[in-house]
């Protein structure tokens, strides 16, 4: 087991500990930054204004005469998946 | 994340935006609430297949009039499939009676009680913190996007993390002095570990127990002072695994941390959240199938919301259990 300090990790943050991962290097941040978050051709679906209250939705597809789109999900879709 | 690429087709985001009021709902939280949403919610996907029974889900894509009526439902990731529903949506849309059509102009009432145990809210005062998480593989001693068999598990993910007003203010030291550190919260340190170092690139992924976060050494200092702003430095290593021996660990996430946060010293107000955190990841859960075998690159990258965006006011993942996501130390 590479580490022994779990069992006092509720107690404190601030212990010494070993690291397999490399430290990120700070002239590689933004770059790493930009390479994570999502690109403009990932969010093509956020070109639909989606709406995320069913409620108000409705007043406004009533006051505007128009039809409800809902894209209901396991998982909020705009969310986690 | 098979949807998102239905989503994405320019013909279908054309008819959407011409035609429909689009709305996106979490269906744990809808199918779930005892108020009046939650009964016009069922009310309209019982006129579906899916009628949950059981409890079970209702996920899909629902056309309806503003008054309940169902119009037409799929549960579709096929663009060419979706083309053809909400074509056909629109043309019931328009073969509605009149009396129908009226009916679909019904004044709203107000929501008069909401089920408190199925609507997350968000206090004006919650700093949001957008969340993504990608795949990742090296490349000339680098990153790269990486590869998944899984549709779309290629692409970043979307999480937002809540942090309530005392942690925040307690980040942010009255009289900071340069290398000053900085004592994080520990609810913050087990939420962020616990909920948003998280694999949800191909799916609702599981959390971390709150004995699998094996370390979680954080650090947070200030690093320069203006008249403008103040700003802190974060790092740290974080180990999450299954198991107290990593080596025998089915899902693990071996990782450090990066970050700058910057607050304007007269008004205490964050402008800046950046951070990252990198290292390798493995295995995967019931619901996040198709994971790349062994260890490897897997970065999250947080950013300052924008609460003016519907998206980004979409409550975390995690939040399901209230208490739970809050209070993630206990």
């Amino acid at each position: 087991m590479r580490l022994d300090i779990t069992l006092c990790l509720g107690l404190t943050f601030g212990l010494a500990y070993s690291q397999a991962s490399e430290p990120i290097k700070p002239e590689q941040f933004n770059k790493l930054h930009a390479i994570i978050k999502p690109n403009p051709d990932e969010e093509k679906f956020m070109q639909i204004p989606w709406m995320i209250d069913l409620w108000e939705a409705r007043k406004k597809a009533a006051s505007e005469d128009r039809p409800i789109l809902l894209w209901e999900m396991d998982g909020h879709p705009l969310g986690c998946v | 994340m098979g949807r998102e690429l239905t989503f994405a087709d320019a013909k279908i985001i054309e008819i959407v935006n011409k035609n429909f009021v689009p709305v996106a709902m979490d269906d744990w939280f809808q199918r779930r609430r005892q108020d009046a949403e939650g009964d016009f919610f069922r009310k309209v996907a019982d006129q579906g297949p899916r009628k949950g029974s059981g409890g079970g889900t209702r996920q899909g894509i629902y056309a309806f009039t503003a008054d309940g009526k169902l119009l037409q439902y799929r549960n579709s990731q096929d663009p060419e499939v979706m083309r053809a529903f909400l074509l056909s949506a629109l043309k019931s849309w328009g073969s509605l009676s009149q009396a129908d059509r009226n009916a679909a102009k019904v004044a709203i009432p107000e929501l008069k009680k909401i089920d408190p145990r199925y609507v997350p809210i968000l206090t004006k005062d919650t700093l949001i913190v957008n969340v993504h998480a990608r795949i990742l593989e090296k490349e000339n001693d680098f990153f790269c996007h990486g590869t998944c068999k899984f549709p779309g598990g290629q692409r970043a993910s979307h999480d937002h993390m809540w942090i309530r007003e005392s942690e925040w203010q307690a980040l942010l030291p009255k009289d900071p002095k340069v290398g000053q550190e900085i004592a994080i919260p520990e609810n913050l340190v087990y939420r962020l570990a616990r909920f948003h170092l998280i694999d949800n690139t191909r799916g609702e992924p599981p959390m971390w127990a709150r004995n699998e976060v094996r370390k979680a050494s954080l650090k947070l200092f200030v690093s320069d002072i203006t008249k403008e702003e103040v700003r802190l430095k974060l790092t740290g290593a974080i180990l999450l695994a299954t198991d107290a021996d990593e080596k025998n660990a089915k899902r693990g996430y071996d990782a450090s941390m990066l970050g700058e946060i910057c607050y304007e010293p007269s008004k205490r107000k964050i402008i800046k959240f950046n951070a990252i955190v990198m290292g390798e990841h493995w295995g995967e859960g019931t619901y996040t199938g198709g994971s790349r075998p062994g260890r490897a690159p897997f970065g999250i990258a947080f950013e300052l919301a924008d609460p003016a965006k519907p998206a980004d006011r979409v409550p975390p993942q995690a939040i399901r259990e209230f208490a739970g996501y809050f209070e993630a130390s206990k």
